[in-house]
């Protein structure tokens, strides 16, 4: 395409707009290192008078940030893990063959990807409880979490599935493969980048989910970082820069991969997303 | 026999793929499988692979029956029309991927990958990737990469129908004198009638999954078994002209104008309706000599060659050898060699 | 044994496993909890049959308590103001976002990239912000329209009745906005550019080529975009907790946080259910857009 005149023009407009959106960002890592008081000046300031780093300690502290963070840590892994293990094959046999079942498989994966988890809850909730699983709360948010985003991981990584030529599976049969060893060896290897940005994606939603660990889990010490927010956040918070603090130390990993690996992520992610 | 066909049947759900085929391929035999598409002739290729399963029949490779085994299992190696490449593999990695998996050490397998990139000119590409490779670099390295393992039997899956023209024209003696030197057998899938007769020992012509007609080529030329098979083997495409037996049984009458009678060197039933076919070279045009006026409808010449069609119904095509000796509009007379006129059953199509 | 082996290693029994595996996993845990929620919304389910499976039948009891509630009406008020709204500015900012950034300038798609990050921030922690961004005597919304002069007076967001439900909506466009414009930023990179080119040889102007050449050509695009948003709106529900918490007095309550405050604050599991029953109404109109507008992808 042709480039577009005034490109300086265009770059500026672009700035400005990401600048608009990209202020509750700003305003969250600048709200943190503000005393108390000037949170609530009026009108409030753009920059702080008085940058104080020590709420990040002190919060890191007094809020169990570590504890909450390693729970978030245990439930990502384990939901991505258990996601990318049968996602995986699953979406590589709905690539692989086009007939009535492989439609009847994916209509279900596209049905069960538009189940909200607000609705899960209740149920996984009474079943987790009926069968005994609430004795261990963060194994039965990863099994409710993983469910949740199989379906999303399946669509996705099937499309990258789909662009890897048949042809190349059929020759490492030729060549001496079992279906099992030409999977691992010839169309793992080769769908293995959209397999790891669909997995990351993954991760993001299970490290940030709230609604099936405040609903499973009872105990604090098991609770993940989302949950610990909600501790002190609420409708009527007051300790801003505290909630604002421990958000920055919440998110501040996810974005730091996201920004570092964006464009793998959105050319992963717009490959499976729409044709 | 190196590779046994016998009877094979392939149904795809409702979808008859494969009826009745039936091909023995001796050790060392050059055979082509060639047909329009969706003939069947992949499918043939696919099932003798083992990557498609067959519903009847049996499939024997030296001797043992393979009908159930899987591809590993059946020791042949093939060559596809994307050449199917590992792209996450350097090119050595390729050529000795499957001795790896054999078994074979890595140094044992890779002193047989430079052995046999010597042969096949890849010496200088072992450590490039496939995406860095030129089309007929790509085509070359999965040639080396069936020749490595010394497998029972070559497939070949239109191996140079992505190459471009000249390369083709010199690939397929490359291609032949390969399977001369290695001896080895090969089955060889083609769409292009040239290719299968200019490589092939036997060639066999499939159509909606029957085999038409197999044989030598020159056979298959010279007597073709029945309209499809001549209309498919020879360039330009053999004319056909409808014809009635005469009455004494040794001449046909064509439906051309002013109806010119051709004496037959054999017997037929007198009366019959038939279609004639003639080969474009078989027929040739001079000011003065021949059986009908024609008038000449388009002139193409490449210098060595000259390609004449006539405004007749139908339109026959004629070539010549050399320069053209007429142009378009110009009226000359037609000869047709009575010898070389092949007959078809009017409604079957078959040969008589 | 030896067959079924076999089958696993060459044959269609690798695929079976592979598939089985994950179908038997989501049927598990999607598939059965799906049918149980709708039992349990014909049951009676109070702290002592929670554990057992044999309930009192309670036929359309749950449903009739529902409607009956007082608040029913205004939450699914709430929950199409909620939908409609959020969906209507996602879809538009996202669209005006796509085709601003559609113009090929030095650094267009690195910007539009930095746009995601609201995408994969945790909506707890997106609610937080802006429940702070949005507080009435310090929210730095209010200083700045005060600033531009277009209101006098602090507008109080969250605790102001008529306003609650626009305040989640207003996070809620800031965390869909950026997935809407990426998708339709894929369907406008689809579009051929030489179609522009022959449209402005035959003297459309730009207007008129968004008209008769974008729009249509974006047909299949932005349908899967309006059901992946209705889905999405549906599906967020941690603005709500981080936020207002439903409140004040369930003016900015929708169904999918009534559902779980019925389950998980008043130990309400049945008509939690029920709730969530009807809401899965909407859902699977949704889905059934999506699906059909994922087809053309699912054919291959």
């Amino acid at each position: 395409m042709r480039p577009v005149k005034h490109t300086y023009l265009w770059l500026l407009a672009a700035f400005v707009f990401s600048v608009i959106y990209l202020f509750p960002l700003y305003w969250m890592y600048i709200t943190a290192i503000k005393s108390p008081s000037e949170i609530f000046a009026s009108p409030p300031t753009f920059w702080p008078n008085d940058p104080d780093l020590s709420i990040y300690p002190d919060v890191w502290e007094a809020r169990e940030v570590p504890r909450y963070m390693w729970n978030s840590l245990v439930i990502a892994f384990g939901a991505t893990g258990l996601t990318v293990v049968f996602g995986t094959g699953c979406a590589y046999v709905l690539a692989r063959y086009r007939n009535i079942w492989v439609d009847v498989g994916l209509f279900l994966v596209l049905m069960l990807q538009v189940l909200p988890a607000s609705v899960m809850v209740t149920p996984l909730f009474v079943g987790f409880n009926q069968i005994g699983l609430l004795g261990w709360p963060r194994t039965a948010v990863v099994l409710g979490v993983a469910a949740k985003s199989m379906p999303f991981f399946v669509v996705l990584v099937r499309a990258a599935f789909m662009t890897i030529p048949r042809e190349l599976e059929e020759a490492g049969l030729v060549d001496g493969n079992s279906r099992i060893g030409a999977f691992i060896w010839i169309v793992l290897p080769m769908a293995r980048n959209a397999i790891l940005v669909c997995a990351l994606l993954i991760f993001m939603q299970a490290f940030g989910e709230y609604i099936y660990s405040a609903s499973i889990i009872q105990d604090q010490k098991l609770a993940p970082a989302s949950v610990g927010l909600k501790t002190f956040l609420g409708p009527n918070s007051k300790d801003w820069n505290a909630i604002m603090a421990y958000s920055a130390m919440y998110v501040t990993p996810i974005l730091a991969i996201f920004i570092l690996l964006q464009r793998r992520i959105v050319a992963g992610l717009t490959a499976g997303a729409l044709k | 026999m190196q590779i046994e066909i016998l009877n094979l049947d392939k149904h795809y759900g409702a979808y008859h793929a494969l009826r009745d085929v039936t091909v023995q391929i001796p050790k060392g035999q050059f055979v082509a499988l060639v047909g329009p598409s969706g003939c069947g002739k992949s499918t043939l290729l696919r099932s003798i692979a083992g990557l498609e399963t067959i519903t009847s029949g049996t499939l024997k490779i030296e001797g043992e029956i393979v009908n159930d085994l899987p591809p590993r299992k059946r020791d042949v190696a093939m060559v596809f029309q994307s050449y199917a490449l590992y792209p996450h593999m350097s090119v050595a990695e390729n050529m000795t991927y499957s001795l790896r998996i054999q078994g074979v050490s890595k140094a044992d397998a890779l002193k047989r990958a430079r052995e046999v990139a010597e042969v096949t000119g890849l010496t200088d590409l072992l450590d490039r990737r496939p995406r860095d490779l030129s089309g007929g670099q790509r085509q070359r390295v999965a040639m080396g990469r069936a020749i490595v393992r010394e497998p029972k039997a070559f497939l070949f899956d239109e191996p140079l129908s992505n190459l471009d023209a000249a390369l083709r024209v010199h690939m397929r003696t490359e291609v032949r004198a390969l399977h001369d030197r290695l001896g080895a057998t090969s089955v060889y899938v083609t769409h292009d009638q040239i290719e299968a007769m200019t490589m092939a020992d036997h060639v066999v012509v499939m159509r909606q999954g029957v085999i038409e007609q197999q044989g030598a080529p020159m056979e298959l030329y010279d007597r073709p078994a029945n309209k499809f098979v001549a209309g498919f083997i020879g360039s330009p495409a053999m004319n056909f002209v409808d014809g009635k037996i005469g009455e004494d049984g040794h001449s046909v009458t064509l439906a051309l104008p002013n109806t010119p009678v051709i004496p037959l060197s054999r017997k037929a039933e007198a009366g019959r309706n038939v279609t004639v076919g003639m080969r474009p070279e078989h027929l040739s045009l001079d000011a003065n000599d021949g059986q009908i006026e024609v008038a000449i409808r388009s002139v193409e010449s490449t210098g060595s060659m000259a390609y004449y069609t006539t405004r007749t119904d139908p339109e026959l095509m004629l070539v010549e050898q050399g320069r053209n000796r007429f142009r378009t509009g110009d009226t000359a007379r037609l000869r047709i060699a009575p010898e070389n006129v092949q007959l078809f059953d009017r409604k079957t199509d078959i040969a008589i | 044994m030896k067959r079924l082996f076999i089958s696993i290693s060459d044959g269609k029994g690798f695929d079976i496993l592979l598939v089985g595996l994950a179908m038997f996993f989501l049927l598990a845990l999607a598939g059965i909890p799906l049918l149980y929620n709708v039992l349990m919304s014909f049951q009676e389910v109070d702290m002592f049959t929670l554990g057992s499976f044999i309930r009192p039948w309670a036929g359309l009891d749950n449903y009739r308590y529902i409607f009956a509630q007082p608040e029913f009406w205004l939450v699914m008020k709430n929950t199409a103001l909620f939908v409609f709204c959020s969906m209507a500015g996602q879809f538009v900012l996202g669209f005006g976002l796509a085709i601003f950034f559609q113009q090929n300038f030095w650094g267009a798609s690195t910007i539009r990239g930095l746009f995601l990050v609201s995408w994969v921030m945790p909506g707890l922690v997106v609610g937080g912000i802006w429940s702070f961004i949005l507080a009435g005597d310090y929210g730095v919304l209010n200083a700045i329209l005060e600033g531009l002069g277009i209101i006098d007076e602090p507008v109080f967001w969250k605790s102001d009745p008529d306003l609650a439900i626009w305040a989640v909506i207003i996070a809620n466009i800031w965390l869909g906005l950026a997935f809407n414009m990426l998708l339709l930023s894929v369907g406008l990179a689809a579009i051929p550019r030489d179609l522009y080119e022959a449209a402005e040889l035959d003297g459309a102007t730009a207007w008129q080529r968004f008209r008769t050449i974008t729009l249509p050509m974006m047909r299949s695009t932005i349908g899967a975009v309006l059901a992946l948003g209705l889905i999405g709106t549906l599906q967020q529900f941690d603005l709500f907790p981080a936020m207002t918490e439903g409140g004040p007095a369930n003016t900015s309550s929708v169904t999918q946080y009534w559902a779980w405050q019925m389950s998980f604050k008043q130990y309400d599991f049945a008509r939690g259910a029920t709730i969530s029953m009807l809401m899965l109404v909407f859902v699977f109109m949704a889905a059934i857009v999506y699906v059909r507008s994922t087809r053309g992808e699912v054919r291959g």
